[in-house]
């Protein structure tokens, strides 16, 4: 059931993609990056491969300061490698030659602490993507963003700042922002890390209910098992610095799936199953004293 | 919370409520059949006298339709009327916040007068009823909204009634509870001066000047005794034959304040015009900061009267050097101050810019700029503040007019009083100046202002 798998999706989960064809896969292949920050190099990420269908949920979980953070700022292009290579739907975006990608909206990222313009209303973040790139006029992002926002239940704010509404809201206008720009991939940098529990699994499902609608790749940085099992096709348990996949899950609940199944027989078996895996990695990154990157 | 002492029903027919929910001006357009509806869903009840129905800031879920009795309605902070306390008596509609947008709390504090019988009816199902018909609905809203202006002057935002059912999804504007610029600049003025806070700054004021008053013209308090006294300085000031030459009846008082006003616009000017740039270029290129940081750094720390022999001998008129040191002074402050404000931006929104497709001058404009904004209004404030500063400093060295001119000339020529109206006058431009530039911050900054004010500050 959690066996190692090279490529794509499960038969399983394949039935729940969209007609239209998915685009987003992600090519990992033997990421190594390397700090120097004190003369003494900090291996930070080693050979690290993986490979992420279209249209997947891959949860990364592991312990604090493992590297994972550095995956996915390799992958935005907001850092280098120092070997290997990362592919997106067959096109490198960073690998020999070519040490860092360059960040685009193709690839767009929901930062922990979340990243909207304080400056600029809710409407003007959200649209702010497709009048940089100059896809849209400001008036048509304008209205598709009105348009995505109504559908992510977000009508009424967009007028706000980001300041005057709550932090769930928050997230959810920043995803929104992200997926103005069709992107082929969204990073998820524990974007709800901050969140207290019950807005917590509230954005759950407004994720999923936005993921439903519009079938990205989901490349989503957590600490949370629970959240990972809940929202993943896929969980991948790092090992602590440098950071490698350590043990796979495909996580065989079908989509689309509601809080009910957090109570489900498999979700608990599921739990047991990698709980230990996780736990002892915490364990070695406590030890090691090992601080957040 | 609302406090309703004795909830003992009382029964009035169907046709009772009808009636009376006839005779209450925002129902009056609606047919029978929905006032019937309306009458079914209001729940009667009876309120002891004394007893108060709600307090400023509980819950706002219902309305209430008085059918008997008087009410005391006390509108509470924020919400301004001609009349803040009023008496509501039979026919008459209270809490009608429980139909506000974005506003579920109680903006007033009803009090019953006497013995009262009510009629409640809650908002949500009020609207739900209203739905049915959204053509009179509209027509109902829109008689509570002006009932609302009318009666309180509530700012406008406030005033906003929850969208008319049936409108809403042909993607007409929305609107918000938004004040812009000048009105919300009214509304937190109106707030200010219904808090303690203009009075303390009075009795301030007043504790300043007594002592002042008292130590140097009451019981000449040792060397206080030299000091011109706040009188004998007032009635200097305002002497239209003043006996030192200088009040506000003589045009050679306003000479001197628009000359120093002159000069400090035009030192401000180039000194922000100047001090902005390179203070963003600093924060924002790590090159232009290694060639230009060091010698800015080095410069900084020399004092502006150190410059002024040098700026008498660069610039051989009268204007030049004054202005060039008050312009340097204030260069520093904004500069500086731009470049950690460049450097407070976290590093996710230009990081959060590039994702979305920005380059990178776009990125400079949209997110460089807007997120020092906060630093730089703080370092331009500090930059008139020193600016002031340099510009009396170069007055008294050089210069034939302005207000350090005014009172180095006063001390030489022993006209004390003089020393000290000029030295009021230059407190008092001071203090505009900077508070205008805090205005002109707070405008171009509404996402800041909002945040705070949520914040409680």
């Amino acid at each position: 059931m959690n066996a190692v798998r090279s490529e794509g999706i499960t038969p399983m989960n394949r039935q729940q993609q969209p007609a239209k064809e998915a685009k987003g896969a992600i090519k990992i292949e033997k990421v190594e990056k390397v700090y120097d920050p004190t003369g003494a190099a900090v291996q930070a990420v080693d050979r690290c491969s993986l490979d992420i269908g279209a249209g997947e949920i891959c949860m990364i979980v592991g312990p604090s300061g493992c590297g994972k953070t550095t995956l996915l700022n390799a992958i935005a292009g907001f850092h280098s490698i120092t070997d290997g290579a990362i592919y997106l739907d067959g096109d490198m975006l960073c690998g020999p030659g070519k040490p860092q990608a360059e960040p685009g909206p193709d690839r767009v990222v929901v930062f922990q602490n979340g990243a909207l313009f304080p400056w600029k209303t809710n409407l003007e973040n959200v649209a702010f993507g497709p009048i940089m790139q100059g896809t849209m006029s400001k008036a048509e992002a304008n209205e598709k963003a009105r348009d995505l926002m109504a559908t992510a239940g977000l009508s009424g704010t967009e007028n706000n700042y980001p300041g005057e509404i709550s932090s769930g809201v928050r997230r959810r206008v920043e995803i929104v922002r992200a997926l103005m720009n069709d992107p082929k991939v969204l990073l998820l940098d524990e974007p709800f890390r901050a969140l207290d529990s019950l807005t917590k699994s509230v954005m759950h499902e407004a994720l999923l209910d936005i993921y439903y609608k519009n079938k990205v790749t989901i490349f989503f940085i957590t600490h949370d098992l629970e959240e990972a099992i809940f929202l993943g096709h896929r969980v991948v348990i790092m090992t602590t610095r440098p950071c490698k996949p350590k043990k796979m899950l495909e996580v065989d609940i079908p989509h689309p799936r509601d809080y009910s199944v957090l109570t489900s027989q498999r979700f608990r078996e599921l739990m047991e199953e990698t709980v230990e895996a996780v736990h002892e990695e915490a364990v070695k990154a406590f030890e090691a004293g090992e601080k957040e990157m | 919370m609302s406090s309703v002492d004795e909830t003992l029903a009382f029964d009035p027919s169907r046709e009772q409520r009808i009636k009376l929910l006839k005779g209450a001006m925002p129902f009056e357009p609606l047919s029978d059949e929905l006032l019937g509806k309306i009458a079914d869903i209001a729940t009667t009840e009876r309120v002891a006298k004394g007893a108060v129905i709600y307090q400023v800031g509980d819950p706002a879920k219902d309305l209430f339709v008085i059918a008997n009795g008087q009410v005391e309605h006390a509108l509470g902070p924020g919400a301004e009327a001609t009349v803040l306390v009023k008496v509501v008596g039979r026919g008459d509609v209270i809490g009608w916040a429980a139909l506000l947008k974005d506003r579920s709390r109680r903006l007033a504090k009803t009090t019953a007068l006497v013995d009262c019988q009510l009629l409640r009816i809650s908002g949500d199902q009020l609207m739900d009823v209203l739905s049915e018909d959204p053509e009179v609905a509209q027509d109902v809203l829109s008689r509570w909204a002006k009932m609302i202006i009318e009666d309180f002057t509530v700012p406008r935002w406030l005033a906003q009634v929850k969208d008319a059912p049936g409108r809403g999804e042909d993607g007409g504007p929305q609107t918000t509870s938004h004040l812009s610029g000048a009105a919300l600049f009214w509304y937190r003025f109106s707030k200010w001066l219904t808090s303690p806070r203009p009075y303390l700054m009075l009795i301030g004021f007043a504790a300043f000047f007594g002592s002042w008053f008292v130590l140097s013209e009451v019981i000449h308090f040792w060397r206080f005794d030299n000091l011109p006294g706040p009188r004998e300085v007032l009635i200097e000031w305002f002497n239209p034959d003043p006996i030192y030459g200088l009040s506000i009846y003589t045009p050679e008082y306003y000479d001197h304040i628009w000359w120093s006003i002159r000069r400090i616009l035009i030192a401000f000017a180039i000194a922000t015009g100047l001090g902005v740039p390179v203070g963003l270029f600093l924060g924002w290129s790590k090159k232009f900061r290694e060639y230009v940081f060091p010698i800015f750094e080095t410069l900084r720390p020399i004092p502006v009267l150190a410059w002024v022999p040098l700026a008498i001998i660069m610039f051989l008129s009268v204007e030049g050097p004054v202005i060039f040191l008050a312009t340097l002074a204030s260069f520093y402050a904004t500069a500086l101050n731009t470049m950690l404000g460049v450097e407070s931006i976290e590093e996710s929104y230009p990081r959060a810019a590039a994702c979305l497709g920005a380059s990178k001058w776009q990125i400079f404009r949209h997110v460089v700029i807007p997120g020092a904004l906060p630093y730089v209004f703080t370092g331009l404030q500090i930059s008139v503040g020193v600016a002031w500063f340099s510009l009396v400093a170069a007055e008294m060295v050089s210069g034939q007019y302005g207000l350090g001119y005014v009172i180095n000339n006063s001390y030489t020529n022993v006209r004390y009083p003089t020393i000290v109206i000029g030295m009021i006058t230059l407190g008092v431009v001071g203090y505009i100046s900077s508070a205008l530039i805090r205005m002109l911050g707070d405008y171009m900054m509404q996402w800041r202002v909002r945040e705070l004010a949520l914040g409680g500050q």
